[in-house]
């Protein structure tokens, strides 16, 4: 397909759900509860999105930002403070840096930026090629509400354009995430071969419930970045931050959590590893759950259903037929497990019965059901709803629905996965990947299963395509032998 | 039944809604006033959809607040010139 002919179906954005403040970017204030194909010429080079509590900030494959919904605490970064932007509206102040990782939280935003144009000369972008080395420099910019800290710039003040969080200036930053009142940074390792220190993470804003996992002391909020202590030398690849929760995931695939504990368990103040035999590449955090998924395409998910939502007294006749939750009829349950380390619960056949299940109400972490083998190839989870995408394009959604927000047409909740349709026959090469904000859902279908802003790394045994977003490449870059690679960046500039 | 208990002091004052708020996994805010927890309410709602909370919080620092004669009572020293 030539280049500017991408078909809409492919590249296209979708949004759904709770559209109280503009957040769906449909430039109406109005909940929809099926897919909505957005037609706005500007979200066409969007590679990448980042759904926080009623704003969106969405990254293009040019390393720039656009952002709407809403911005009463300065989140969308336009340097005003507007209640809602129904556009998506380009992020101008950012102009000098080229963005490579977003995230949004409830009412502040954060940027990761990859490359400083300022510091480096406009021919050595286009012509020839940048050194990782001594040209990537990965600041963090944050904006929006910073009431807890958690834009990290050593106060509480807000701020409506990014800040560049001064903490960070002479660090490889890698990625960022944002949770309701607190902010995690992925700092990239500088690894040498054998000697690699691992990638080490931050944490800022409130830390109440343990979400910073900077003390084992209950600390109420800090406001400058700390140090996560308790990976024991662990390589981190992934983090992940929603509501009161952080995780991260490592290069060998264990997954670590901490902060607000799941159902039935007490808070962590340092970060928990999953106590599983499962190689894990990504975790998805809500308010009350988190889905993981394994390196074999199985998706397994902590904290079941939530109480307050498919408990609700409407609802109680499906509760007794959840599928995944533990230990529905027992709510006031008191952790046995003194240590908060999770411990894994694998269900070998999804047709256990009720009985089988109340034997197994200490498991915390269940196999989603109904998948039949389906190997997935992602996971996002909103505040209350979850996604799945398959290999072979399905979506399956599950969780609350009440705004619209699983995309079935309705204000129903579903206890277990069901299939959305985005209303297009999707190409065979076609990904879809989905990005879930508190309340709504966005969908971004591309060509291929790489982000559009695609960089070639030159090593001196063979090009590498990848995406450099993402952090596994990354590694694979650090742990490249010999000279520093070299960035030639061909696409999208 | 009640999506979350929350702690008064987690809650943020909202001058223009005047009310004390927290987020909503909706993307809205529960809201109380300060008139409703002087009445003992505890139920925080959100306009937006049908989840509510439970706020927890001591119903004395309410009806204090309200009394005019504050320092008084001697819980806050008060500098006088």
């Amino acid at each position: 397909m030539e280049e500017g002919e991408k078909d809409e179906s492919e590249g296209g954005v979708w949004s759904w759900g709770a559209g109280t403040d503009g957040q769906l970017g449909t430039t109406i204030l109005e909940d929809e509860h099926f897919p909505k194909l957005l037609h706005q010429p500007l979200l066409s080079s969007v590679s990448s999105l980042a759904c926080g509590g009623a704003h969106v900030i969405a990254l293009t494959s040019a390393g720039k930002v656009l952002s709407w919904g809403r911005g009463n605490s300065g989140q969308l970064g336009h340097g005003e403070v507007v209640s809602n932007a129904l556009y998506p509206k380009a992020l101008t102040s950012l102009d000098d840096s080229f963005i490579t990782h977003v995230a949004a939280g409830w009412s502040h935003s954060a940027f990761v930026s990859g490359l400083d144009f300022s510091a480096v000369s406009l021919s050595a972008v286009f012509l020839k090629r940048i050194s990782v080395e001594s040209d990537y420099t990965g600041c963090v910019f944050t904006c929006g509400d910073g009431s807890f800290g958690q834009l990290g710039h050593g106060d509480y003040a807000s701020h409506s354009s990014p800040v560049k969080v001064s903490c960070f200036i002479d660090q490889h930053v890698a990625k960022v995430a944002c949770g309701m009142r607190h902010s995690l940074v992925l700092l990239k390792g500088h690894c040498s071969g054998a000697d690699c220190p691992g990638n080490q993470v931050y944490g800022f804003g409130s830390g109440k419930r343990g979400q910073l996992g900077v003390n084992i002391d209950r600390v109420k909020s800090v406001n400058v970045p700390r140090l996560v202590s308790g990976f024991e030398g662990e390589e981190i690849v992934e983090i992940a931050a929603n509501g009161d929760h952080s995780a991260a995931v490592s290069v060998d695939g264990h997954v670590y959590t901490w902060g607000r504990g799941f159902k039935g368990f007490d808070d962590a103040h340092t970060p928990q590893c999953l106590n599983s035999t499962l190689n894990f590449t990504k975790i998805a955090l809500g308010w009350n759950h988190a889905l993981t998924m394994s390196g074999e395409g199985e998706v397994y998910m902590l904290g079941g259903n939530h109480p307050g939502v498919l408990g609700d007294p409407q609802n109680t006749k499906s509760e007794k037929h959840l599928p995944f939750s533990m230990h529905s009829g027992d709510q006031k349950r008191q952790p046995k497990c003194r240590t908060n380390r999770l411990r894994e619960f694998v269900k070998k056949d999804s047709n256990m019965t009720a009985l089988e299940f109340e034997d197994f109400r200490e498991a915390n972490l269940e196999k989603v059901p109904g998948l039949d083998g389906m190997k997935i190839t992602d996971i996002a989870s909103g505040a209350e709803h979850s996604f799945l995408f398959s290999e072979h394009g399905e979506i399956k959604t599950w969780g609350w629905g009440e705004h619209g927000q699983l995309g079935l047409g309705n204000t129903s909740d579903q206890i277990s996965p069901v299939t959305v349709s985005l209303g297009y026959d999707l190409n065979e090469a076609a990904s879809i990947r989905v990005f879930c904000g508190s309340g709504f859902t966005f969908a971004l279908g591309s060509g291929s299963e790489l982000p559009v802003a695609v960089y070639r790394m030159e090593s001196q045994e063979s090009s590498t395509y990848f995406g450099i977003h993402d952090a596994l490449c990354w590694k694979a870059m650090c742990s490249a032998p010999k000279a520093p690679p070299k960035f030639d960046n061909y696409e999208g500039m | 039944m009640s999506y979350d208990d929350v702690e008064i002091e987690d809650m943020e004052w909202n001058e223009e809604l005047q009310a004390y708020t927290y987020p909503c996994p909706c993307g809205d805010l529960f809201q109380i006033t300060k008139e409703d927890l002087k009445l003992g309410e505890e139920i925080a709602r959100c306009p937006s959809c049908s989840l509510y909370i439970t706020v927890i919080y001591n119903i004395e620092d309410f009806l204090a607040d309200s009394d005019k004669n504050r320092q008084n009572k001697g819980l806050q020293p008060v500098a006088v010139a």
